[in-house]
């Protein structure tokens, strides 16, 4: 059992490796950013200004506050890149067997399909952001290690400055649970794009998509009322994990903002509201629209004749 | 002698349509039955049930098995090819034994990669990097790979040139067809497989209209070869076809002692691409 669904999520690594190429270039291109002084697409600049030039001037934290917020500047990018990603593979993952017709040889070995949409199903909610996280981390010793270098060769103290003020396992504990939380907060829209994967005859980023802005449509034209359309942007912007911030804050490098992460004494996982996460009735109706698509995913596969 | 596929009834009906219309058959262990027909007459609709990839009225047990509620059962027991192309493109070949490793419990790798050290394929391949005929050996020596009870070859020789045909066949003998073990193919070559059957259905419309064992054949059908006068006489005799060659008539009769057509002309044995154009066309006419 467990042996199968490791075999088929590893299948999905071996079919779908922008999975962990995406993540790698995205830390590829934000090392280079950092080496280049590129900065094009976050506050890096400011970042580094105050963590390299300002800190040796800097309480013990302010300093780990300009750390953590640099570090956690490089996590839009990676999860943009995450969410894409898990949309593109959410939509090919049933579609693209169908359309190599490789589905009758899949089909014709000991597994059921519902451990085949699971494995599916899995893979972007669990394997796709672990991944991602992993690379996050990575970069994260990658970018530190760069300013202690930039540190070191104008004779400050790197070790001091930037390693012992870091609250590293504290942002990447609070990361991790992002990371992990995200998929699932958005899972009604996972089952969704497997549906519509194991459905569509053809485009099937087109038949997902396009319901999402007619039926908003329709709904206010026909009943003057907004709310699918509130359903979609409360769901996709607003996260309840963190009290009081948003989705947008926190992607965004004004939201998370220094004085924030000093104030919450310098622990994002503090800022975090786990319990208040998962007593919100969203989150399970969430589940159990995910889980409707799923089961309909299911459906289809297995009685679908393709004849 | 074990039924290993036993239908009664078996229909399959699409809108008012029957693409399966109330068939029933045996298939024994250790036989090799050859599903013949035109396209379109139901064949694949048929194999697809005793796979258990679409449902169907009447009673269909595979195995023992109902294919459509126990297919991760039947799976175990059976390996079918579909169609040429079906392995995914996108897979090596290591991969691609690792994986089936994991999930069937009947296959063996080491017997796989034996079969494959015979072929030019390599382990480190994709699939696209393969000629239609590769994968088809590759595939083959996949499921040869399975301790498998029943083979399914759904046209395994659509569009391979004649050598690989012949390779195919000659190998799916030698290496499959063991003790105990069962195959039944499909295909529109029917003179290739005719020496490899041991028993043929053929179907038409939905319909089987031919449920024999090869041995039985010469018992039931007879082609005549006659002209002028005889064929004449020949057609009184009601035969079930008749065709032109070389400006004689040949005749295929159901049923009629040979004794009597002797008298005719040249008698023998129908071939059974022969048999199946008289059978299939002598209902339509």
């Amino acid at each position: 059992m467990i042996q199968t669904q490791i075999a088929l999520i590893r299948r999905e690594l071996w079919e779908h490796r922008a999975i962990y190429i995406a993540p790698i270039v995205i830390a590829v291109i934000v090392s280079l950013m950092l080496i280049t002084g590129q900065v094009a697409v976050s506050s890096f600049d400011q970042a580094l200004d105050i963590a390299i030039l300002g800190a040796s001037n800097l309480g013990q934290n302010e300093r780990a506050a300009a750390i953590t917020f640099m570090m956690t500047a490089t996590s839009p990018m990676f999860l943009i890149t995450m969410w894409i990603m898990t949309i593109f593979y959410a939509l090919d993952s049933l579609y693209a067997e169908r359309k190599d017709r490789s589905i009758l040889f899949w089909r014709s070995l000991p597994v059921t399909d519902s451990e085949t949409v699971v494995s599916k199903l899995l893979t972007a909610l669990l394997v796709i952001p672990l991944i991602t996280f992993v690379l996050i981390m990575l970069t994260h010793l990658v970018i530190l290690t760069i300013v202690s270098i930039w540190l070191a060769i104008n004779g400050a103290d790197a070790w001091h400055l930037i390693w012992r003020a870091a609250p590293l396992f504290d942002t990447w504990f609070a990361t991790l649970i992002f990371i992990l939380t995200l998929p699932l907060w958005l899972s009604p829209f996972i089952g969704w794009f497997l549906f519509v994967s194991a459905l569509a005859k053809r485009s099937p980023f087109l038949i997902a998509f396009l319901p999402m802005v007619v039926l908003p449509m329709l709904e206010k034209i026909i009943f003057g009322t907004t709310l699918f359309a509130q359903a979609f942007f409360e769901r996709s912007v607003r996260m309840p994990l963190f009290g009081g911030l948003d989705l947008p804050d926190f992607m965004s490098d004004t939201g998370i903002d220094k004085k924030i992460i000093a104030e919450s004494g310098l622990s994002l996982v503090s800022l975090i509201d786990f319990g208040g996460f998962l007593a919100t009735p969203g989150l399970w109706a969430g589940f159990v629209v995910c889980g409707l698509f799923t089961a309909a995913a299911v459906y289809v596969r297995r009685f679908r004749d393709e004849t | 002698m074990t039924s290993l596929v036993s239908a009664r009834n078996v229909s399959k009906k699409f809108g008012d349509f029957y693409a399966v219309d109330h068939v029933s058959f045996n298939i024994e262990q250790g036989r090799i039955a050859g599903l013949i027909g035109p396209n379109g007459a139901g064949k694949t609709t048929l194999l697809k049930a005793m796979l258990g990839l679409t449902d169907c009225q009447g009673s269909l047990s595979v195995l023992g098995l109902d294919p459509f509620k126990q297919r991760k059962e039947l799976m175990q027991n059976i390996c079918f090819i579909a169609d040429v192309s079906v392995l995914p493109r996108w897979i090596r070949v290591s991969q691609l034994l690792s994986f089936i490793e994991t999930v069937h419990p009947k296959f063996s790798r080491s017997r796989a990669e034996e079969l494959l050290a015979q072929t030019r394929i390599s382990a480190s391949a994709k699939v696209r990097e393969l000629s239609k005929g590769m994968v088809t050996q590759l595939h083959l020596s996949i499921i040869t790979a399975v301790d498998a009870k029943l083979l399914v070859l759904d046209e395994p020789t659509l569009g391979l040139d004649i050598i690989f045909r012949k390779e195919f066949y000659a190998n799916l003998l030698n290496d499959y067809f063991e003790e105990g073990r069962t195959i039944l193919v499909t295909t529109h070559q029917v003179e290739e497989i005719e020496n490899l059957l041991t028993d043929v259905m053929f179907i038409n419309d939905g319909k089987l209209v031919l449920d024999a064992t090869m041995e039985s054949l010469p018992e039931q059908y007879a082609e005549l070869m006659a002209s002028g006068e005889d064929a004449e006489r020949a057609r009184a005799l009601k035969p079930i076809y008749e065709r032109d060659v070389f400006g004689k008539k040949a005749f295929t009769f159901e049923g009629v002692a040979r004794e009597k057509l002797q008298e005719l002309g040249e008698v023998r044995t129908p071939g059974i691409a022969d048999l199946f154009v008289a059978k299939i066309k002598g209902a339509a006419a």
